[in-house]
């Protein structure tokens, strides 16, 4: 009875696996932008709380909360982030807001409660450290999928495996990053970045997904300083898609108020 | 039959023998030579346990603080200094090839091209930017570059000098030992750049690695050069190959063995170590030399030659032992002294001096016994100078004359010698720098100088305040959580989360249960949700309070303390948290100079510190303040590495401490390469007057017990403790600086030049039991000892003299030294001993002539 169980399981995977080669893309833009889409663009808008556990290269910690929510403009296109920090509790209600734009330089908003103080932000470039995580803004929001070139180096049975160059070298640390990525989720699963010596020094890595509303999201993950040795864990939990944002949330009131009704926890 | 006698049949019965174990260990020795290892890490002068070093090293790992390679470029014809497009581009083509060098930690590198901008944008934003990516197009740039670096306090005066007319680039290496090669790396492509703009590799790691390479030459030089020019001497002296030869090998012998013996234990060759050679050779040969010429002297041609050498050796054997014990005895004083390397050198040499001794009267026999014959007679050719008309001869009884007649007007003038030396001592300045090892125009010195002229100063120390642990530990968290868990019945799952939590540090204890607290708050019942938290408050307000140099107070306390520093001319410049926090505070607020201030609550200085970790470099901070906020570092640019310089900050600071006392639970250490030189130096002059005590007392007890008198022991100890006083004086009254070579100087030389009393009083003695008179014995004693005593001083003297020629400045020091207070001694020894004892009643008493005579 095992053995048949065992024997039809071997035959289903074989089916399944079957399936996905036969459906095995080629264009290489093409698994760029479902993976773009897979891990940035589930449901209309979404909500998140995101802890990360902060360790440098001497395993010191520090943990920083905080509530993510965002909105669609367009699939694949512009989109506004809120984050409203929670922990420690020293910078409670402190805000960022990202006005993500696909072409030109995104808009941002510092709300420093203690200070009273709402200060727009620009950055030179989006490879900057995410509130002191190894995370950049741009692990966080999204790279545009336009600043590479890609190319498909690979496939296997699980993974397309990708290899980007930047077009433009000298705005960012990276000389070239690999990506593998899910073929039947499209998330990208590992990202490896080298330098200009063509060592790898940078590593994010998916560490575990869970579907949402019947999106396949990811709930825990890490980044890598090789260098270093330092790494930050990052981790999802009470994720809701499609809850209904207004554009009018993602407002420089909602910087000094932050939306409660959204930051509650859904039960 | 004595021992001397026994030593002497043995070795002169059984030459092949000796010859073979000589070879054998001579072998053995050798064959550890190539392991050489040379250690030219200051640090290594405290052992690895001692406390600051320990604290040092601690502080090290705990701000990740890296040693550091500095490059200067200065450009002194642009109007605009560096601060011009084409100085720009090259540091920036220099920059990018640093980072890419294996052995540095490029994500630590400081460069212009690597450090962050914040600064105002029209509208009111702000914007956070690389300082500078790539190099400025076109002289507008470079002055944007300038504007931006003048307005960030961490910066200017540390990456570009105040003048504009000099930037650095902090090199940060994984390992000190690879500095030289990286320096060469870097060196390679500075001579690839512009040579408009002048380059400058400076920092101690680079001085330390040089140092070990030039000693390598210094060794590869001096020290066969000394062998050449004490084989020369003596060529001149005894003008015979054999007798030179045989003296000649006992030195190398010597020091092959002495050195093997170090290198085969494991020690490092430290700049003390690696003088071994030159301080063994000019001992090691003085004695044979004494067995040879009078054993030429005694033997006639046909006799049985062991009969000659039974008679040689009995006369000999008793001042050889002693001479050797006493330098022995000088040297293994420096044992008492508590630095390592100091330690291994005094040692070694002591070992290298008994061993000497010991084939002195071994090997020589032997050496003797193999003789032809027709050997044995040339030998009997070598020229000892015992012309009594010559030169010298005559000096020497003038000398011996005046000494005589004017012994109360000698004694006065010594007195008074010795009264400015005591009033010279007192003003001697205890100082060292090890980039003074090198001499002033070495390229590093150089570097040195134009680095430390341009920027507030490239000599690194760290200022640690360490806040303790007590009241905001885990376990008075633990105690407040009993307490609410019990109000909202959670006992028994804290105790649960409790146990499963490791950690003991507060911060990550408290993260741990926030994150275990939050998950009970969520799944358990609705009614425990008010009761998890509580918890929650709880843990986060002990962690808020716990993160002590967030809070305004503490930042205030270190604000001024910087403020303190920078005000002393000392200090260059100090970078610490307030510096970061003002900063970044100033930006956020509109960028006006008056919101260059602290922000008033914990909370303000966490948020605008969150906002500078959104930058390229967040953990910069961490070179500051630890993550637990419990610990902060000043560091402080000093202009000088002089430890003269760095003590007197030290006591600054104690005094504002005084005056201004920590907050409490609060403590102040200090780290850095700068201090921990002070830290061996105060070691180094305590340990000193240790070693020169005792020295003292050893020498003057074997002097007591040699001479079988008190008087004469003590009359012994005269000539050096003149000498010693006089040369200490003299470095006071120049204002040469007390330092390594010259503290490790007064011991051994103590051990040295009491040889030539020994000699002096053994012969006094004999003359005088012989003569019964003192001018008679005076003017005998004048003719051969005083010759030969004069001849051996300047053996050693001039032996130590190939050490002027060493490119480290530390060699040339002990060389000057070493010849200078060789030859004040032998001169202070036959003219002032002389002078004293013929001031002295009852000489009969003296020389123990009356028991002599009642004892026949």
């Amino acid at each position: 009875m095992y053995n048949w169980l065992a024997r039809s399981l071997v035959l289903l995977g074989a089916m399944l696996s079957n399936v996905s080669l036969a459906a095995d893309l080629t264009d290489v833009d093409e698994i760029v932008r479902r993976a773009n889409l897979a891990a940035y663009y589930q449901g209309a808008d979404g909500r998140a709380e995101a802890r990360m556990i902060i360790r440098d290269g001497q395993g010191r910690e520090q943990m920083r909360q905080f509530t993510i929510l965002r909105r669609d403009r367009s699939d694949g296109g512009d989109q506004d982030f809120l984050v409203v920090f929670s922990r420690p509790a020293d910078v409670r209600n402190t805000v960022f807001m990202v006005a993500k734009h696909t072409e030109g330089e995104d808009d941002r908003w510092l709300y420093l409660p203690s200070l009273d103080l709402v200060k727009r932000i620009s950055a030179g470039d989006k490879r900057t450290s995410f509130v002191g995580s190894h995370y950049f803004y741009e692990d966080v929001s999204g790279r545009n999928i336009r600043d590479d070139q890609h190319r498909l180096l690979g496939s296997d049975e699980r993974f397309y495996l990708i290899g980007s160059t930047p077009k433009d070298p000298a705005s960012v640390e990276f000389a070239r990053y690999q990506v593998w990525i899910d073929k039947q989720t499209f998330l990208p699963m590992t990202i490896e970045y080298y330098d200009s010596g063509d060592r790898s020094y940078r590593k994010v890595e998916v560490i575990e997904t869970e579907t949402v509303q019947g999106h396949p999201t990811v709930t825990r993950s890490q980044v890598s300083d090789l260098r270093s040795g330092g790494s930050t864990r990052m981790e999802f939990r009470f994720i809701r898609y499609d809850l209904g944002m207004e554009p009018g949330l993602f407002s420089e009131r909602s910087l000094r108020n932050p939306p409660r009704e959204w930051l509650q926890r859904p039960h | 039959m004595s021992l001397a006698d026994r030593l002497v049949v043995g070795a002169m019965r059984y030459p092949r023998r000796i010859f073979l174990v000589l070879t054998a260990i001579v072998l053995l020795a050798g064959w550890q030579l190539p392991s050489i290892q040379v250690d030219t890490d200051p640090e290594n002068m405290l052992p690895h346990d001692q406390p600051d070093r320990l604290f040092h090293d601690r502080m090290k790992q705990r701000f990740a603080l890296y040693d550091l390679i500095v490059v200067g470029v200065v450009n002194e014809q642009h109007p605009a200094g560096i601060y011009n497009s084409q100085t720009l581009a090259q540091l920036h083509t220099l920059s990018a090839s640093i980072a890419e060098m294996a052995g540095v930690v490029r994500q630590e590198q400081m460069a212009l091209d690597r450090v962050d901008n914040i600064r105002q944008q029209p509208g009111g934003g702000i914007r956070f930017d690389w300082l500078m990516k790539q190099p400025p197009a076109d002289q507008a740039g470079a002055g944007e570059v300038r504007r931006a670096v003048e307005r960030l306090p961490l910066l200017q005066n540390t990456l570009v000098s105040g003048d504009g007319r000099a930037a650095a680039l902090y090199v940060p290496i994984v390992d000190k030992s690879e500095s030289y090669r990286l320096a060469n790396e870097i060196q390679a492509v500075i001579d690839t750049l512009d040579p408009a703009d002048q380059y400058h590799i400076a920092g101690l790691p680079v001085a330390e690695d040089t140092f070990g390479v030039e000693m390598f030459v210094q060794m590869a030089i001096s020290a066969p050069l000394a062998g050449l020019m004490i084989f020369l001497l003596m060529w001149l002296f005894f003008r015979s190959m054999l007798l030179v030869g045989a003296a000649m090998i006992v030195a190398l012998v010597s020091v092959i063995v002495t050195m093997g013996l170090l290198i085969g234990q494991g020690y490092t060759v430290h700049i003390m170590s690696s003088m071994i050679p030159i301080f063994l050779m000019p001992i090691a040969v003085v004695d044979s030399v004494h067995i040879l010429s009078e054993f030429a002297d005694r033997y006639r041609p046909g006799e049985e030659p062991k009969a000659a050498l039974r008679t040689v050796m009995a006369h000999l054997f008793t001042p050889m032992l002693y001479t050797s014990l006493t330098s022995a005895v000088g040297f293994a004083s420096l044992a008492f002294t508590p630095i390592p390397p100091v330690q291994v050198f005094g040692l070694h040499v002591a070992f290298g001096i008994l061993l000497a001794f010991l084939l002195t009267v071994l090997f020589v026999p032997a050496y003797i016994a193999s003789l032809s014959p027709a050997r044995l007679a040339r030998l009997k050719d070598h020229r000892i100078d015992e012309n009594t008309q010559g030169l010298l001869a005559r000096l020497l009884s003038a000398t011996g004359r005046f000494a005589l007649l004017r012994a109360k007007g000698l004694l006065i003038l010594f007195a008074a010698l010795a009264a400015l030396s005591l009033y010279g001592v007192s003003q001697i300045q205890i100082n060292d720098n090890p980039v003074r090892w090198f001499k002033q125009d070495h390229r590093l010195r150089v570097a040195d100088r134009v680095m430390n002229e341009h920027f507030a100063g490239i000599y690194d120390a760290f200022l640690v305040l360490e806040k303790a642990s007590d009241g905001s530990g885990t376990e008075a968290l633990d105690r407040r959580l009993d307490q609410l868990a019990q109000q909202y019945g959670l006992q028994q799952p804290l105790a649960a989360i409790r146990n499963a939590t490791e950690t003991n540090e507060l911060q990550s204890y408290g993260n741990a249960l926030i994150v275990a607290f939050d998950e009970a708050s969520f799944s358990g019942s609705a009614e425990d949700e008010a009761g998890w938290l509580a918890l929650i408050d709880t843990v986060e307000q002990a962690q808020m309070q716990a993160r002590y140099f967030l809070d305004p107070e503490a930042l205030g306390y270190l604000d001024r303390l910087q403020a303190y520093l920078d005000a002393n001319d000392r200090v260059g410049k100090s970078n610490a948290l307030p510096t970061l926090v003002k900063t970044v505070y100033r930006e956020l607020q509109g960028g006006a100079d008056e919101q260059y201030r602290l922000p008033a609550s914990q909370q303000a200085v966490a948020q605008t510190l969150l906002s500078f970790q959104s930058s390229h470099r967040p953990t910069d901070l961490w070179h500051m303040v630890t993550p637990d906020y419990r610990s902060a570092a000043i560091w402080l640019q000093l202009k000088s590495g002089d430890n003269r310089d760095m003590s007197a900050v030290i006591e600054q600071v104690d005094a504002y401490l005084a005056t201004h006392p920590l907050p409490p639970g609060v403590s102040a250490n200090w780290a850095g390469l700068t201090y921990i030189n002070v830290v061996w130096q105060e070691q180094m002059v305590s340990g000193m007057l240790a070693s020169l005590l005792s020295a003292f007392v050893a020498v003057l007890l074997m002097m007591i017990l040699l001479f079988r008198s008190l008087t004469l022991g003590l009359l012994s100890m005269l000539p050096l403790s003149v000498t010693i006083l006089f040369i200490y004086g003299l470095i006071g009254w120049v204002g040469k600086d007390y330092d390594m070579p010259i503290a490790v100087l007064s011991a051994l030389t103590l051990g040295l030049s009491v040889d030539f009393a020994i000699h002096y009083l053994e012969r006094a003695r004999a003359i005088f039991r012989r003569s019964g008179e003192w001018p008679a014995t005076v003017a005998e004693l004048y003719q051969g000892p005083s010759r030969a005593i004069s001849r051996n001083a300047v053996v050693i003297a001039i032996g130590f003299t190939p050490l002027l020629l060493a490119p480290l400045v530390p060699y040339i020091t002990v060389g000057f030294f070493l010849a200078t207070i060789m030859a004040v001694s032998a001169l202070v020894t036959l003219l002032l001993l002389p002078a004293v004892i013929g001031l002295i009643k009852g000489k009969q008493r003296l020389f123990g002539v009356r028991e002599e005579i009642e004892n026949v």
